[in-house]
């Protein structure tokens, strides 16, 4: 017999993230969600971002990795409340995975809460987390390539934080192509240059947050 | 890489049915997969075959997976013209700009399973 069911295969997820979203908004949490590939800087823009937002923010971080807890200590030394989830070796942070750490956060004494999902710029793209903002983070040394290549992930994203800028001079990465690829795929989204390990342009990027955090 | 997670998805929504109907056999799934939603057909018919050797009560080797595909369309917002997108999705070829905002192509469905 032929059952008709025409169900949206992520149905399952997409509710864990509506019912993360209002816990969220009750708790009148900021949370952003960090994607990008292995090695693009998430750890270390996080590490930044931290010192930066520390004396007037409470932060969190939850973050995703196949198997070790190594972001999480960095995390934590850098002075935020850090909850490892290990994928073992699951590809992406889905939704159940994220509710099951709540409770090991206080939500109503969290201001912001960065979500670091697993390196990887095609399967966390799909998956809602019931965040309020996604930002994908794009390294210069990845190449202009990787822009029309993983155009779901950047359909998907609002802002592009164009890390390690400070390599520029010595790859040959074009900026300008870069921004001309992002808005043909997405002409709501931004690029905007940083550099992590030498703090250029992370100035925008926190006030980027503190006005997300102003109209969440 | 992610089709493994995507298929455990699809066989937990069929499970359900199937065990709501009393049904002990499922012979064919049928999936509408959109061409941008990030799901490569292939993985998919891959992930389906690993499942099949871990003993699911309601797969068999005959289990039949049948992909629709579903196009990507685009309409542009400003000559109101409808176009197949490129690598650079929102680019109407007519304008030439990136006005264009995707009208099919990101769907992910089960849409039907034989049982019985
Ligand atoms: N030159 C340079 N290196 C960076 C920058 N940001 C991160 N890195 C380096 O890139 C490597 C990977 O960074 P990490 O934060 O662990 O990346 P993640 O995997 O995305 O979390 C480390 O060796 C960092 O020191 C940057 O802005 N400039
Ligand atoms: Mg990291
Ligand atoms: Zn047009």
């Amino acid at each position: 017999m032929k059952i008709t069911l025409n169900e949206d295969v992520l149905a399952d997820n997409n509710s864990a993230a509506a019912f993360l979203r209002d816990e969220f908004i009750k708790s009148k949490t900021l949370v952003i969600n960090l994607m990008s590939s292995p090695g693009a800087g998430k750890t270390t823009l996080l590490e930044r971002t931290i010192q930066e937002l520390a004396n007037d923010y409470k932060i969190g971080v939850i973050e995703g990795d196949l198997a070790t807890e190594i972001d999480a200590d960095r995390i934590r030394a850098a002075g935020a409340r850090a909850v490892q989830i290990n994928t073992n070796g699951g590809c992406h942070l889905d939704a159940r995975m994220v509710a099951k750490t709540i409770p090991n956060f206080n939500l109503e004494e969290i201001d912001i809460l960065f979500i670091e999902n697993v390196g990887n710029l095609v399967c966390p793209s799909g998956y809602d987390l019931g965040q309020k903002h996604k930002v994908a983070i794009l390294s210069v040394p990845e190449g202009n390539d990787k822009i029309p290549k993983y155009p779901v992930m950047f359909r998907r994203t609002e802002l592009v934080l164009l890390n390690k800028i400070d390599l520029l001079p010595y790859l040959n990465f074009d900026v300008d192509t870069a921004i001309k690829d992002l808005k043909g795929i997405n002409p709501h989204s931004k690029l905007m240059n940083i550099s992590a390990t030498t703090g250029e342009g992370v100035e925008a990027w926190v006030s980027w947050i503190k006005e997300a955090y102003e109209t969440r | 890489m992610h089709e493994m997670a995507l298929m455990g998805d699809i066989l937990k929504i069929i499970g359900e049915d199937v065990q709501k109907r009393n049904f002990s056999k499922v012979e064919k799934i049928e999936l509408i997969v959109g061409e941008v939603s990030n799901a490569m057909p292939d993985a998919l018919e891959m992930a389906l075959e690993i499942y099949k050797t871990q003993s699911i009560p309601f797969l068999d080797k005959n289990t039949k997976l049948v992909i629709i595909n579903e196009e990507a369309k685009a309409r542009c917002c400003v000559c109101e013209s409808e176009y197949i997108p490129e690598k650079r999705l929102s680019v109407c070829p007519t304008c030439c700009i990136p006005s264009g905002e995707l009208i099919s192509g990101e769907t992910f469905k089960v849409y039907s399973y034989e049982g019985s």
